[in-house]
C-alpha cells in the first residue's frame, strides 16, 4: 500500500473510534452516493461532531456536512486531492429539552423538522407555518442555507425562530451561542454561521421558537383582474396588519397547473390564503384580506378552490405531479408585477412560456416562483432549459429582481477573509456550487 | 491607560485635506465634550471633581461617507483609534477613547435620505437625532415605532451600533429588526452596503453582524429602516395584579396565544410603591419651578421676569457654592421618582440628612420594609401598564384579546388614565439623574432578559445581587413570547461609590450569566460589561475575535469595547 | 416665585446640566445646526460651570461655545429643570468680558455699537420723509437698529401702511439711539447697557408708546431695563400688537393668498406675542402654520450675535427653518420681526419670499388708488 492509503486507513481507523465502527463506511455509489476518498461518517452526538472535525483537521481532510441528502457534491471524488468526510447528522436526531413555559425547543440539528413536528403536535404545538416542501430537511440543514422572504407572515423564516446555536468550528471547538429572546451583548454571532452553507462551522443543535397550536385557522380564495391588481390586495391587506398564516398569489396559467381549470382566467389573477391564531384574530385577518381583495376588483372563489389548496399544501392530498419552479427570485416591493413581465416577455421570445406564483411576503418584498414549459404545455427539454432560464433570470434581474444565491457585492473579501481565520486550513468545504 | 503616541501635527496634516480645517478641532476645550457618554461610573467621578481623562487627540465633524472612509484610512496610516459618536446617551462607556485617537462626531451626516410610503422603507444618515427624525417621519405619516427613552438625545447610528430597543418593542421589534441594510466605512476603510434593496441570501447576515459591534467593526453611516404607518388606533390601560410572578404569567400568556401588545410595563412592588402611590405630577411646564405659572394657556411663551432693580441677567455664582441641595435626600430621591409628589416631599423634609444616609447605606433593609411595606401601606401589589396600537380594525379586535386575556389572569382594570399619564410621562425619568446626583446618591439601571423558563429566577438573583449594596426596582417590559427584560434601577449613596459600583455590577452580571440570562437586553456593552462579555459567549467569543479581525486588522476601531483587547496592532 | 436670577438659582441650573443626558439637545438649534457635541446646551452650561468653579481657566478658547447660543428659549420647552440657559450663558459672557476673556470677534464691540448707532440715526434721518420725525408723539416709531441697517424699505412701508389705515399720526422718534441695547448685553457688556439704557430711558420719555420692530429688543426694554433699575414710562408694544389694534380688511374681491407665519423666537418665547401677527395677517391672508410653530418656533439664527460670532451656523439655521417651505414647493413666509426678516431672506432658496408683517399687509391690500380696502 501507498502513503497515502495508509493514511486513510488510518483515518477510517480513527473514525471508527469515535463513532463505531458501524457508523463509519464507504460512500456506495450505486445509492447514488459519491465515489473517490471519502467516507460516509455518521455521528450520533456534538461532541463526536467535534472530535470528527478535529481528526479531519490533523488529518487534512475536508467535511461535508450531508443533512436530508438534498445537495450532491459538484466534483468527482476521484479528481479531489484530500480526504472528504461525508458527516450525516441523522442520527442526531433528539430533542434534547422541550421547554412547554417558555415555548421553545433545544433540537440537535439532525431532526428533521417533520420529525419535530410529530414530536410538538401532540402536544398542542407546532413549529409554525412551514410549507410541507421544507419540512423534509433537517434543523441543521434548514439553518444552513437563507430563505429569502418569510414563509408566514405570522411566524417568520426558520431563521427567526433561533434563539440559540451550537456549531463546531474548523479547530474542533464547539461553540454555544447564549439563548436569550433578544440582546444586546455585541453582534448577533449566531448570524455568521446561518446561512453560510456549513462553510464557517458545523451546526449542531439549536434553540427554536415555537407556537402553540392556534385555536382557530380560515381559509379563503379568491380571483382578480389582474396580477397587479392580486399583488395590490395583498399590499393592502398587510399595510393593515393582517398577518396570514399562508398566502400565494398565482398569475392564470399557474392557477390553472395548481389550482385547476376554469378557475381563473389567463389575465386573471388568484390570490389563497390561510389566517390563524385566536379565533377572532384569524377572522379579522381573514376579513381583512376579503376587503382588500374586493377592493382591488376580486371576487370570492368557491370554498372548495382554497381548501384543495390547503390540503395540497399540509400534504393531506396529493398534489398534482409538476415541474418544480425552475427561477426563484426576490422582488423588491411593488416591484413583482413588473418583474413577471420582464420575465414572460424575454421567455415568449425564445418561444416558450412562463408561468409564476408569488409568495413569502414580507416587509422587503416577496419571493417569485417561475416555471417554464413549451407553448404546447411540456416540459422544456435538454439544453434548452438552461438557455431560457438564463434569459429569465437576465430579464428579471433587470427588472429589479434579486437572484437566489446573491451575496452582498463588496462584502466578498470580508467573507473570505472571516473563513480563512476560521477555517485556516479549509476542513469545511462543502463543494457546492 | 495612557494613549497612544500621535504627533498631532501629522494629524493635522493628514485630516485637514479630508474635512478642512472647520470640521477639525484638536483644541482641548472641544476634545473636552468627547470623553465621555452617560456612563454613571463617570457621573460618580464627576460628583467627586474628577473630570474624564480619557480624551480623543482630535474630533472630526465628516459630511459623507468618503470622508469617514478618508478619516479611517488614513488613522490606519497613523496607527490612531477610531472612536464613532453619535448622541453620546449611551449608559456603559462605549464612546470613552480608553486610547485616545480620533472621535467621529457623526451630526452633520443628518439628512432623511428618502421615506417611501409605499414600501414603508426610509433611508437615513446615522447621525441624526432620533427624536427630530421620529417627527419627521410622522409629518410623512410614517413612524419608526422606536421610542428609547433616550429618544431626545440619542442618534439612529448609536441605536444600531447597540441594539437598542424602545419601549414599544413588543410590537415593532427592536432596532435590529427594523434595519433592511446598512452602509458601513469598516475599519479597513472600506464603504460596504450590506443587504439593500434585498437581503443577500448567502453568506454571513452581515446586517446583523454589524448591528450591535458599537463601533469595533465599523463606523455605520446611514441605515434602510422599516418604518410603518402612523397607528390608526392606540390604545393604553393600567392594571394590577397581585405581585410580579402573577405579573409574569399574565404577559407569558398573552404574548404566548398570539398577542402582539406595543406596550407591556409591569412594575415590581417596590416600583410600584415609589412611582405610583403618590398623586399623578403634572409636565413641568416652562418659566422656572412655579407653581404659579404667568399664562395658563401657554405657560412656555413668557420667559421668567427679574426684580426690578435685581439686574437683567442672573447672577453667576462664586466658585464654592455648590448650589442648593436638594432638601431632605429620602424626600428628594422620593419626591423626583415622581414629580409633584408633594405629600412625600414635605414628609421627608422632617428627616435629617444624616439620619436618612444611614438608613440608605443598609439597602437591604430598605429593600425589606419597601417589599412588604408597599403592599401593606398601599395594597397596591403591581402595576401593569399595557398598550395596544395600530390599524384600526386589527387594534381593536386584539386590544379585547389582551384585555381578556389580562383578566383571566386575574388582572384588576385600572382604566385609562395610568396608561395615559405613562405615555404623557415616559421621557421624565431621564431628567431625574442631575436632582439624584446631587442630593449625594448616584443611581444606575442594569437590563437583562431571559426565557420565561428562566425570569423569575433571573429576577430573584439579580435583585438579590443588587439588594446587597442598594436600593433596587425593577419593571419588566420588552415582552416576547419566549420571554421578557427586566430593567432593575438602583440607588446608593455617593460614599466609596466606584467600589459599591463595580461590586454591583459585578456581582448582578454574574447573577445573570449562572441562570442563564444575557447580560444586556438593549443597553450594550462598551466598557461596562466587557468583563461579562467571556461568561456571556464563551467559546463564541472566537467568532467575534475573528469578526474584528475581518473588519478591523489593524485594531483601531474602538478598541477595549465588547470585551476586546484594548491594543492596537494586527491580530491573526 | 421664579428662582433662575439667583446665585443660588444659577448653581442649581448649573449643576442640573451637569448631570443630564442632554435631552434638551434636539432642541438646540445651534446644536442641531452645527452639529457640535461643545455646542449643545448640557455642555454649554456644562463649561459655564467649570468656568465658574475654577476647574477651567477663562480665556477666548474656553469661552467660545457661550456665544453659541442665540438665546431663543426652544431648550427651555424640552427641559423639566425650570432652567433657562439662554439668560444663564448671556450672564455668563459679562463674566467673560470682565475677565477679558470674550469672543474674539467681539473685539472693540463698544466702540463699533457707538459707530454704528450713529450711522443709524443718520441713515434714518436721511432716508426716511423727515416730516415723519417728531421729539415727541403720543405714539412713535422706533423701528429697532436691525430695521434701519438692513429693512428700511420695509420701515417706509410701515409709515405708509400707518397712514393708510388711519394711524398717520404715528410719528419716527427723534432720537440719537436706534438700538435697545440687546447687543451689548448679548456682547457681555453689562456697565455699557446700562449706560446705553439709561440713554435710551431719556429719548423716549416724550413718546405715550413707543412701537418697535425688534423682538429681542421688545423684551429688553419691557423687562431688562426695569430689572436695571431703568424704568420706561412709554408704553413698548410690538409692531404686531400695534397693527392688531387698527381697524382693517382686506378688499373681498381680491382671492386670499395663502401664507406661513414664522414665530421670532423673542417674540413667541419672551413676551407671548402669538396671536397677534396671526390676528393681523389673518384679515388679509389665509395663515398656514409651520411646524415648530408658536411657542415651538426654531430660531432664524439672527440673535444672541451668532452672525457675528458663528455666521455659518446662523445662516445655516436660517436655511433649516425655510427647508420645510421649499420641500413644500416654496411660497411666502410672513416674520414679524426685522431681524428675521433679514436673516430669512438672507438665506432663502429659491421660490421662496420673505416679508415682514407690514410689508405683507399692505401687499395684501392692494393698491389704495383702485381698490375698496382700508380702515373698515
Amino acid at each position: 500500500m501507498n502513503a497515502a492509503a495508509v493514511a486513510v486507513e488510518d483515518l477510517r481507523a480513527a473514525l471508527e473510534v469515535v463513532v463505531g465502527q458501524v457508523h463509519v463506511r464507504r460512500p456506495d455509489p450505486r445509492r447514488g452516493e459519491p465515489a473517490g476518498t471519502a467516507w460516509l461518517v455518521q455521528p450520533g452526538s456534538a461532541s463526536e461532531v467535534a472530535e470528527i472535525v478535529a481528526l479531519a483537521a490533523r488529518a487534512g481532510a475536508t467535511i461535508i456536512p450531508v443533512g436530508s441528502g438534498a445537495r450532491a457534491p459538484a466534483r468527482e471524488a476521484a479528481a479531489a486531492a484530500r480526504p472528504r468526510l461525508y458527516v450525516d447528522s441523522r442520527r442526531m436526531c433528539h430533542v434534547l429539552h422541550l421547554d412547554e413555559t417558555s415555548l421553545v425547543v433545544h433540537v440537535q440539528a439532525g431532526l428533521t423538522a417533520l420529525a419535530l413536528e410529530r414530536i410538538l403536535v401532540p402536544r398542542g404545538i407546532t413549529l409554525g407555518d412551514f410549507p410541507p416542501s421544507t419540512l423534509g430537511s433537517t434543523i441543521g440543514g434548514l439553518l444552513a442555507v437563507r430563505t429569502p422572504g418569510k414563509t408566514s407572515t405570522r411566524h417568520g423564516t426558520i431563521d427567526d425562530a433561533v434563539l440559540g446555536l451550537s456549531a463546531v468550528l474548523a479547530d474542533g471547538r464547539t461553540v454555544h451561542t447564549r439563548v436569550a429572546p433578544r440582546r444586546a451583548s455585541g453582534p448577533d454571532l449566531a448570524r455568521a454561521l446561518l446561512g453560510s452553507e456549513g462553510r464557517l462551522g458545523f451546526i449542531t443543535a439549536a434553540v427554536l421558537r415555537i407556537h402553540r397550536r392556534a385555536e382557530a385557522r380560515f381559509l379563503a380564495a379568491f380571483v382578480l383582474p389582474s396580477l397587479d391588481d392580486a399583488l395590490a390586495a395583498v399590499r393592502l391587506a398587510l399595510r393593515e396588519e393582517a398577518a396570514p398564516a399562508a398566502l400565494r398569489v398565482f398569475d392564470g396559467a399557474d392557477a390553472r397547473a395548481q389550482l385547476g381549470e376554469g378557475i381563473c382566467g389567463e389575465e386573471q389573477a388568484a390570490l389563497v390564503v390561510a389566517t390563524a391564531g385566536p379565533t377572532d384574530l384569524a377572522a379579522c385577518d381573514r376579513d381583512l384580506m376579503a376587503s382588500a381583495a374586493t377592493a382591488m376588483g376580486g371576487t370570492a372563489l368557491d370554498d372548495a378552490v382554497a381548501e384543495r389548496w390547503w390540503r395540497r399544501r399540509t400534504g393531506q392530498e396529493r398534489a398534482p405531479q409538476l415541474p418544480a419552479p425552475a427561477l426563484q427570485v426576490t422582488a423588491p416591493p411593488g416591484r413583482e408585477a413588473a418583474i413577471a413581465r420582464a420575465v414572460r416577455a424575454a421567455v415568449e421570445k425564445l418561444e416558450a412560456r412562463s408561468r409564476v406564483h408569488v409568495s413569502r411576503f414580507d416587509a422587503d418584498g416577496a419571493v417569485e416562483f417561475f416555471t417554464f414549459v413549451e407553448p404546447g404545455g411540456e416540459a422544456i427539454a435538454g439544453e434548452r432549459t438552461g438557455a431560457v432560464r438564463g434569459a429569465a433570470a437576465q430579464a428579471a434581474e433587470k427588472a429589479g429582481a434579486v437572484l437566489l444565491g446573491s451575496s452582498a457585492p463588496g462584502l466578498e473579501p470580508y467573507e473570505a477573509e472571516l473563513k480563512r481565520l476560521l477555517d485556516p486550513h479549509g476542513v469545511f468545504d462543502p463543494e457546492v456550487d | 491607560m495612557p494613549p497612544v503616541a500621535l504627533d498631532p501635527d501629522r494629524l493635522r496634516r493628514e485630516l485637514v485635506p479630508i474635512v478642512g480645517e472647520r470640521r477639525l478641532s484638536m483644541r482641548a476645550s472641544d476634545l473636552a465634550s468627547y470623553g465621555r457618554d452617560m456612563w454613571p461610573r463617570m457621573l460618580i467621578g464627576l460628583a467627586a471633581g474628577r473630570l474624564p481623562s480619557e480624551l480623543p487627540h482630535a474630533v472630526v465633524w465628516p459630511e459623507s461617507d468618503r470622508e469617514v472612509a478618508a478619516v479611517v484610512r488614513a488613522a490606519r496610516a497613523l496607527g490612531a483609534p477610531i472612536i464613532p459618536y453619535g448622541g453620546g446617551s449611551g449608559v456603559c462607556g462605549g464612546t470613552v477613547p480608553v486610547l485616545g485617537g480620533i472621535t467621529i462626531d457623526l451630526k452633520r451626516m443628518a439628512e432623511i435620505r428618502s421615506v417611501d410610503r409605499d414600501s414603508l422603507v426610509c433611508d437615513v444618515e446615522a447621525g441624526i437625532n432620533g427624536e427630530r427624525f421620529e417627527r419627521e417621519l410622522n409629518r410623512r405619516g410614517t413612524t419608526l415605532g422606536h421610542f428609547p427613552s433616550s429618544i431626545y438625545c440619542s442618534t439612529v447610528g448609536g441605536w444600531l451600533a447597540c441594539r437598542a430597543a424602545g419601549q414599544m418593542s413588543t410590537k415593532y421589534g427592536k432596532i435590529e429588526d427594523r434595519v433592511a441594510g446598512l452602509t458601513v466605512v469598516t475599519g479597513r476603510g472600506d464603504i460596504v452596503h450590506t443587504d439593500g434593496p434585498a437581503r443577500a441570501l448567502r453568506g454571513p447576515d452581515w446586517t446583523q453582524l454589524v448591528v450591535g459591534s458599537e463601533g469595533t467593526l465599523g463606523v455605520i453611516t446611514s441605515a434602510r429602516l422599516r418604518v410603518s404607518p402612523v397607528p390608526a388606533l392606540r390604545i393604553l390601560r393600567g392594571f394590577e395584579l397581585e405581585n410580579v410572578a402573577h405579573g409574569v404569567e399574565a404577559i407569558r400568556r398573552v404574548m404566548q396565544r398570539g398577542l402582539r401588545p406595543a406596550v407591556v410595563r409591569l412594575y415590581d412592588e417596590v416600583d410600584t410603591f415609589i412611582n405610583h402611590v403618590p398623586l399623578f405630577g403634572k409636565r413641568r411646564t416652562g418659566g422656572g419651578a412655579s407653581e404659579e405659572s404667568q399664562d395658563e394657556r401657554e405657560p412656555l411663551a413668557r420667559a421668567p421676569a427679574p426684580e426690578a432693580g435685581s439686574g437683567a441677567l442672573p447672577e453667576i455664582p462664586p466658585r464654592e457654592d455648590r448650589g442648593a441641595p436638594a432638601e431632605g435626600m429620602l424626600g428628594r430621591a422620593l419626591s423626583l421618582l415622581s414629580p409633584g409628589a408633594a405629600p412625600a416631599r414635605r414628609l421627608a423634609g422632617r428627616l435629617r440628612a444624616g439620619a436618612v444616609n444611614a438608613v440608605l447605606s443598609r439597602p437591604r433593609l430598605v429593600n425589606g420594609l419597601a417589599g412588604p411595606l408597599a403592599e401593606k401601606v398601599s395594597r397596591r401589589g403591581c402595576r401593569l401598564i399595557i398598550g395596544i396600537e395600530g390599524s384600526r380594525i386589527r387594534t381593536e379586535v386584539e386590544a379585547r384579546l389582551v384585555m381578556g386575556e389580562l383578566e383571566r389572569a386575574g388582572a384588576s382594570d385600572l382604566g385609562e388614565e395610568p396608561g395615559r399619564h405613562w405615555l404623557e410621562h415616559r421621557y421624565d425619568v431621564s431628567y431625574k439623574m442631575s436632582p439624584v446626583f446631587r442630593s449625594g446618591l448616584f443611581v444606575d439601571t442594569m437590563e437583562v432578559a431571559a426565557t420565561w423558563e428562566r425570569l423569575m429566577d433571573l429576577y430573584r438573583s439579580v435583585r438579590q445581587a443588587i439588594a446587597e449594596h442598594a436600593v433596587v426596582m425593577a419593571h419588566l417590559s420588552h415582552a416576547y413570547p419566549e420571554g421578557c427584560s427586566i430593567y432593575f434601577t438602583f440607588f446608593a449613596p455617593l460614599v466609596d461609590a466606584e467600589r459599591t459600583y463595580d461590586t454591583i455590577w459585578q456581582a448582578g452580571m454574574a447573577a445573570a450569566s449562572r441562570v442563564g440570562g444575557t447580560i444586556s437586553h438593549h443597553h450594550g456593552v462598551g466598557l461596562l460589561k466587557g468583563p461579562a462579555m467571556q461568561g456571556e459567549h464563551r467559546e463564541a467569543m472566537a467568532i467575534l475575535r475573528a469578526l474584528k479581525a475581518t473588519f478591523d486588522p489593524d485594531g483601531i476601531m474602538n478598541p477595549g469595547k465588547l470585551g476586546l483587547p484594548a491594543m492596537l496592532g494586527r491580530r491573526s | 416665585m421664579s428662582d433662575v436670577f439667583s446665585a443660588a438659582g444659577v448653581a442649581r441650573q448649573l449643576d442640573n446640566c451637569t448631570y443630564c443626558p442632554k435631552l434638551c439637545r434636539f432642541a438646540c438649534p445651534v446644536a442641531e445646526a452645527s452639529g457640535h457635541e461643545p455646542y449643545t446646551t448640557q455642555a454649554k452650561m456644562d463649561r459655564l460651570n467649570q468656568l465658574r468653579r475654577g476647574t477651567v481657566g477663562w480665556s477666548a478658547e474656553t469661552t467660545e461655545p457661550l456665544y453659541a447660543c442665540t438665546g431663543c428659549r426652544q431648550c427651555t420647552t424640552e427641559c423639566l429643570h425650570g432652567n433657562e440657559p439662554g439668560l444663564v450663558l448671556m450672564a455668563g459672557r459679562a463674566a467673560a468680558t470682565a475677565r477679558g476673556a470674550s469672543h474674539p470677534a467681539l473685539v472693540g464691540y463698544p466702540e463699533r455699537f457707538r459707530n454704528r448707532e450713529q450711522r443709524l440715526a443718520e441713515l434714518a434721518r436721511e432716508n426716511l420723509p423727515p416730516e415723519r420725525f417728531d421729539d415727541s408723539a403720543p405714539v412713535g416709531f422706533w423701528p429697532g437698529c436691525d430695521a434701519i441697517d438692513k429693512g428700511l424699505d420695509d420701515v417706509a412701508a410701515a409709515l405708509d401702511l400707518f397712514e393708510r389705515l388711519g394711524a398717520g399720526d404715528v410719528r419716527m422718534v427723534a432720537a440719537g439711539q436706534t438700538c435697545g441695547g440687546y447687543p451689548l448685553l448679548a456682547a457681555g457688556l453689562l456697565d455699557m447697557f446700562r449706560w446705553h439704557a439709561s440713554r435710551v430711558a431719556t429719548a423716549l420719555r416724550p413718546y405715550g408708546t413707543v412701537v418697535i420692530n425688534c423682538s429681542a429688543c421688545l423684551y429688553t426694554l419691557r423687562v431688562q431695563y426695569r430689572a436695571e433699575g431703568v424704568p420706561l414710562s412709554s408704553e413698548i408694544l410690538s409692531l404686531a400688537e400695534f397693527l392688531a389694534r387698527l381697524r382693517f380688511t382686506a378688499a373681498d374681491r381680491r382671492a386670499r393668498k395663502s401664507v406661513y407665519y414664522h414665530d421670532p423666537c423673542y417674540l413667541a418665547r419672551y413676551s407671548g406675542i402669538l396671536d397677534e401677527p396671526r390676528q393681523v395677517l389673518s384679515r388679509v391672508a389665509d395663515v398656514v402654520e409651520l411646524s415648530g410653530s408658536r411657542t415651538e418656533t426654531e430660531c432664524c439664527g439672527g440673535a444672541g450675535l451668532l452672525p457675528k460670532t458663528m455666521p455659518e451656523v446662523a445662516d445655516s439655521m436660517a436655511r433649516r427653518r425655510l427647508r420645510e417651505v421649499a420641500s413644500r414647493g416654496g411660497g411666502t413666509v410672513v416674520t414679524s420681526c426685522a431681524t428675521c426678516a433679514f436673516m430669512l431672506r438672507r438665506n432663502a432658496p429659491s421660490g421662496v419670499t420673505v416679508l415682514d408683517l407690514p410689508a405683507a399687509v399692505a401687499g395684501e391690500l392692494g393698491d389704495p388708488a383702485g381698490g375698496r380696502s382700508g380702515p373698515g
